[in-house]
């Protein structure tokens, strides 16, 4: 890869930051409706999204488990109680050789 | 402590950074054979997108040229649009101020601005600051994280033993985040559905699978009506 490519590349990733966020006039009351609908579904794909492997497959199963852990700890509404949570589930999936 | 308190930050976002920092690190070691020292710590410091710079080693290991680099640069940035659009209308700074902060725009830290947001709106204090400087002084460590990862990897320094649990860290972040983030069962019910629905796309195309995230949210988004 040249330096150009990576310049272009570069440039491509903050414009795509900078389009929505300072330059495109901001939404108007319904599409923000949708938009104050999306966090959690957003979050919710990332953490099933980062549960797959390209392979078509699961990640291993301490990372499984620990997503189990932080998902039964998910109804305190605390990132802190997830994390021991995860941690919690890791551990146990690791002793259970996974 | 308050919500929005530098330690309250830290603290949230230091795990995520110690993630961050072993993917870089892998990242580095990684590209230092494929592009060179010089462009590996370019790409870390110009680009700062974990998805995007292991994509687009994979394509170089592959010996791809120019077009497909840009064109995976094009697909996986797509979601920073919807992810922009999304804390838009949250952040109160200047257009000056909100270009700035942009190049800080990756899931995590748009994660820890919108929890903030719902943090100080619970709490009842203006939710714009919070969010702001939350998103600021996330991003700036996140960011250091990938580059001092990215450096420790050019210079050598294996991390491999502990990938695995830096790969456990995401899935526990992002679901603690969702949890911040519903406050009606409406939302637990769509980002459940959107789970599914990012689970079948990363299945049935699991090139896509950066994108899925974004697509399944704008997709159970879209019907109205809140309970």
């Amino acid at each position: 890869m040249s330096a150009l490519v990576l310049g272009i590349i570069a440039a491509i990733t903050y414009g795509s930051r900078a389009a929505s966020l300072a330059l495109l006039p901001r939404a108007g009351a319904r599409f923000e409706a949708i938009l104050a609908r999306m966090p959690a579904p957003i979050f919710a794909g990332l953490a099933t999204a980062t549960l797959v492997t390209g392979d078509r497959a699961l990640v291993d199963g301490p990372i499984l488990w620990a997503a189990l852990g932080a998902l039964l700890l998910s109804p305190t509404r605390s990132l802190l109680f997830c994390l021991i949570g995860g941690a919690a589930g890791y551990a146990l999936g690791t002793l259970a050789g996974g | 402590m308050k919500a929005t308190s530098t330690r309250s930050i830290l603290a949230t976002c230091l795990p995520a950074a110690a993630a961050i920092l072993v993917f870089g690190t892998l990242y580095g070691a990684a590209a230092r054979a494929i592009m060179g020292v010089p462009l590996t710590l370019a790409s870390s410091l110009l680009i700062f997108s974990g998805a995007l710079q292991f994509a687009l080693l994979a394509l170089l290991s592959a010996g791809a040229t120019m077009l497909p680099l840009v064109l995976i640069a094009v697909v996986l940035n797509l979601r920073h649009l919807v992810l922009g659009a999304v804390l838009r209308p949250r952040l109160e700074g200047s257009r000056l101020r909100r270009a700035a902060l942009a190049f800080f725009l990756v899931d995590e830290t748009f994660g820890f601005a919108v929890a903030a947001g719902h943090a100080a709106e619970r709490a009842g204090v203006p939710a714009g600051a919070a969010i702001e400087r939350t998103f600021l002084i996330s991003g700036v460590i996140c960011y250091l994280a990938w580059l001092v990862g990215t450096l420790i990897g050019v210079l050598g320094v294996g991390l491999a033993g502990v990938e695995r649990v830096a790969g456990a860290i995401f899935p526990v972040l992002f679901i603690g985040l969702a949890s911040l983030a519903v406050t009606r069962r409406s939302h637990a019910v769509r980002a459940l559905a959107a789970a599914l629905l990012t689970a079948g796309i990363a299945f049935a195309l699991p090139d896509l699978r950066g994108l899925a995230p974004v697509v399944a949210a704008v997709l159970v988004a879209l019907p109205g009506g809140e309970r």
